[in-house]
C-alpha cells in the first residue's frame, strides 16, 4: 500500500497530486506533460516535492511536516525505464546481480538466477546490453529491480520504446510477475490499451491533477477529453493456441474462441491477442450468413459517451471494448445490460508470441 | 648527464604531485559544473578557468602573495614549519597544479556529460549510495576521458615555466625544472645541453598526447556506437 500527496511546482509546471494505491497493478495515465513521470519521481525519490507526504506500508518516506526524506537507496522501490537503463558495463547477471549485491543476506529473499530463470534469460546472462533486443533489455531491467526484493515496482512507460510484437511479451511477463512474486506495481503510460490490459485501477493525470481514479475501462474517455491517443485503442488479451484447420488457427482468450487467420504455432502455446476497438461491430441480433468468422454473444456492462466518441464495454466470457459512433448506439439502443453480439473478421486479430 | 636526469626527476616529482592534487579536486569540480545547480556555479567555472586565460606569470605572482610571507597559506606553513612554501618545490607542484587544473576541469567535465544521468539514477533506485553510484556507475563509463584528462594534466604540469620560476625560482637542484633548466642553458648559450632536454620534453609530451588522442579516440566511439543503437 502506498499512499501520498505530493505537491511540486517548477517554472511553468506544477503538480498536485493524492492518491493511495493497493498491493495489485496501478497504472498512471495521461497524455505527456501531464505530470506522470513527476509523480513517479516523487515516489522514487529523484525529486523531492516542495510539501506533502509519502508513505509505503507504514513506513513515511517523505513528509514535509516532520522533516522526513528517505533518499532513493534506501526505499525499497524498484524502477523499470522506459529504454532499460542498463549499465553498458556490465553483462546480463552483472546488470542483475547489481542491487542484489548491495542487499544484507537475509534481504536475498529472491535468487537473481531464478528471476532470470523465470524471466527466459538464462542464455544471456553473459551478454554487455549491447547485445540486447530491446524485449531481453526490458527483462533485464525487470529482473535486476526484482532481485533487490522491493516493496513496489514502479514502471516508466516500459514498453514505449518496443514494437507491438515485444509490447504484448512484456505485459505479459509483468502480469506473470505481479502474481509470481506478489509485487505491487505502478505502471506509467500514455497508453491506454496498455493500461487496460495490465492494470487493475488508474488514475488519470492531466496538466499535474487528478482527473479521474477509476477501472481503467471507465476512464477511458477522460483519457480521450485528456489529449490521449484512444483513437486506436486496442484490446490486449492473454491467450492460448487451440486447434487449426489449413486456413484459421482457433485461439482461447478466456472462455472465448477467437478464429484467426491460419498461425504456425502448436497447441497449448501462450499467445497474446490484439484486437482494435474499431475493428469490432456491434450487432443487436445474431446475425446469419456473414463472412466474419467471429460472431459472439455477449452482454454491455458499461457505456460511455462523450462529444461523439461512444464506448462500450461488453462481457462475452471476456471483456471487449468496442467503439462506436452515437448514431448506431441510439438505432440499436445499447446500454448497460443488453444483449449483444460481437462480430469481427479473423484477419482482424493479431497474434504475438507471449 | 647526471644533473639532466636530476632535472627529469624533479620535473616528474612536480608534475605528479601536481597531478595527485588535480585528479581528486579536478574530477569534484567537475562533478558539481557537470551535475549540480547551484548558486555561483558560473563563478566557479570562471575561477577555474581563469589560469587558461592568464599569463602564468600572473598565476605565479598572485601564488607567491598566497604562500609568501604575508599570504595566508605562507603564514600557516611558517607557524608550522618555520618557513614559507616559496621556492620550495612544493611551491612548484602548486603552481602547476593550478595552471593544469582547467584543463583536467575540462576534459572531466566531457567525460562525466557523456554518461546518462539515468544510469546515475537507476543505480541509486538499486540501493546504491551516491558515492558507491559514483565508483560503480560514473568512473567506469568515463574512465577513458578521466585517464585522458589527467595526461593532459600532468604533460601541461611537466611543461610548465611561467608561474614556476615566479613562486618557486629556478634554483638548481631544488626547484630547477626541465623548462627552467631550459631557459638557463638558452641564456648561458649552452646550446647542446639545452637541446637535450628539449628532446627530453618533445619525447615526453608525444608519448602522453598519443596516449591522451588514442583514448579519447575510442571514448567517443563508443558513446557514437552507443547511440546509433538507440535510435
Amino acid at each position: 500500500m502506498i499512499s501520498f500527496d505530493v505537491k511540486l511546482d517548477r517554472n511553468e509546471f506544477s503538480l498536485d497530486v493524492a492518491g493511495k494505491f493497493d498491493d495489485g497493478i496501478t497504472a498512471v495515465f495521461g497524455p505527456s506533460g501531464a505530470g506522470k513521470s513527476s509523480l513517479l519521481n516523487c515516489i522514487a525519490g529523484v525529486v523531492r516535492p516542495d510539501s506533502g507526504q509519502i508513505g509505503l506500508g507504514g513506513r513515511s518516506l517523505f513528509s514535509s511536516e516532520e522533516n522526513i526524506w528517505v533518499s532513493p537507496e534506501k526505499r525499497r522501490i524498484g524502477t523499470v525505464y522506459q529504454d532499460g537503463a542498463l549499465f553498458p558495463h556490465l553483462d546480463v547477471r552483472g546488470n542483475i546481480e547489481f542491487g542484489w549485491k548491495l542487499l544484507d543476506a537475509d534481504e536475498q529473499r529472491l535468487a537473481p538466477l531464478e528471476i532470470a530463470d523465470f524471466l527466459g534469460l538464462s542464455h544471456l546472462l553473459d551478454r554487455k546490453p549491447d547485445g540486447l533486443s530491446g524485449g531481453e533489455r526490458q527483462r533485464v531491467a525487470i529482473a535486476r529491480a526484482l532481485a533487490t526484493s522491493p516493496q513496489l515496482l514502479l514502471l516508466d512507460e516500459p514498453l514505449a520504446s518496443l514494437d507491438a510484437a515485444r509490447r504484448g511479451s512484456i505485459l505479459n511477463y509483468l502480469k506473470r510477475v505481479h502474481v509470481e512474486f506478489e509485487m505491487p506495481m505502478i505502471y506509467v503510460s500514455h497508453s491506454i490499451s496498455e493500461v487496460v490490459s495490465i492494470a487493475s485501477k488508474a488514475m488519470l493525470l492531466r496538466d499535474g491533477k487528478v482527473e479521474g481514479f477509476d477501472r481503467p475501462s471507465a476512464l477511458l474517455l477522460g483519457a480521450a477529453a485528456a489529449g490521449g491517443d484512444i483513437d486506436s485503442f486496442e484490446n490486449i488479451l492473454d491467450g492460448v493456441i487451440g486447434d487449426s484447420t489449413d486456413h484459421l488457427t482457433t485461439v482461447k482468450v478466456g472462455d472465448v474462441e477467437i478464429s484467426t487467420r491460419h498461425l504456425n504455432k502448436n497447441p497449448g502455446e501462450n499467445v497474446v491477442v490484439s484486437l482494435g476497438a474499431n475493428q469490432i461491430i456491434l450487432a443487436a441480433d445474431q446475425p446469419t450468413n456473414i463472412s466474419a468468422r467471429n460472431i459472439f454473444g455477449g452482454r454491455v456492462s458499461e457505456v460511455w459517451a462523450k462529444q461523439g466518441k461512444v464506448f462500450a464495454e461488453v462481457d462475452a466470457g471476456e471483456k471487449f471494448i468496442v467503439e462506436l459512433t452515437e448514431n448506431a448506439l441510439n438505432e440499436l439502443g445499447i446500454y448497460p445490460g443488453s444483449d449483444v453480439f460481437l462480430v469481427f473478421k479473423s484477419s482482424s486479430v493479431e497474434v504475438f508470441d507471449a | 648527464m647526471n644533473s639532466d636526469i636530476s632535472i627529469v626527476g624533479l620535473s616528474l616529482q612536480i608534475a605528479l604531485v601536481a597531478t595527485a592534487v588535480t585528479l581528486p579536486l579536478g574530477m569534484f569540480v567537475a562533478w558539481l559544473l557537470v551535475r549540480k545547480q547551484f548558486q555561483g556555479k558560473f563563478a566557479l567555472d570562471v575561477i577555474v578557468s581563469l589560469p587558461l586565460a592568464l599569463p602564468p606569470v600572473v598565476v605565479g605572482y598572485a601564488l607567491l602573495w598566497v604562500v609568501g610571507t604575508n599570504g595566508w597559506i605562507g603564514q600557516l606553513s611558517e607557524s608550522l614549519f618555520g618557513s614559507t612554501l616559496a621556492f620550495t618545490w612544493i611551491a612548484a607542484a602548486l603552481a602547476a597544479a593550478i595552471v593544469s587544473l582547467p584543463l583536467v576541469v575540462r576534459s572531466f567535465a566531457a567525460a562525466l556529460a557523456g554518461v546518462d544521468p539515468k544510469l546515475e539514477t537507476a543505480a541509486r533506485g538499486l540501493g546504491a549510495g551516491p558515492v558507491r553510484t559514483f565508483f560503480t556507475i560514473t568512473l567506469p563509463l568515463a574512465y577513458r576521458g578521466v585517464i585522458a584528462g589527467t595526461l593532459l594534466g600532468f604533460v601541461r604540469a611537466l611543461s610548465e615555466f611561467g608561474a614556476t620560476i615566479v613562486v618557486a625560482g629556478n634554483i638548481p637542484g631544488r626547484t630547477q625544472t626541465v623548462p627552467s633548466a631550459i631557459f638557463t642553458r638558452i641564456s648561458a648559450g649552452d646550446t647542446d645541453a639545452a637541446w637535450r632536454l628539449a628532446l627530453v620534453s618533445v619525447v615526453l609530451g608525444v608519448a602522453a598526447l598519443a596516449v591522451h588522442n588514442w583514448l579519447l579516440k575510442r571514448s567517443t566511439n563508443g558513446i557514437e556506437s552507443s547511440k546509433g543503437r538507440d535510435r
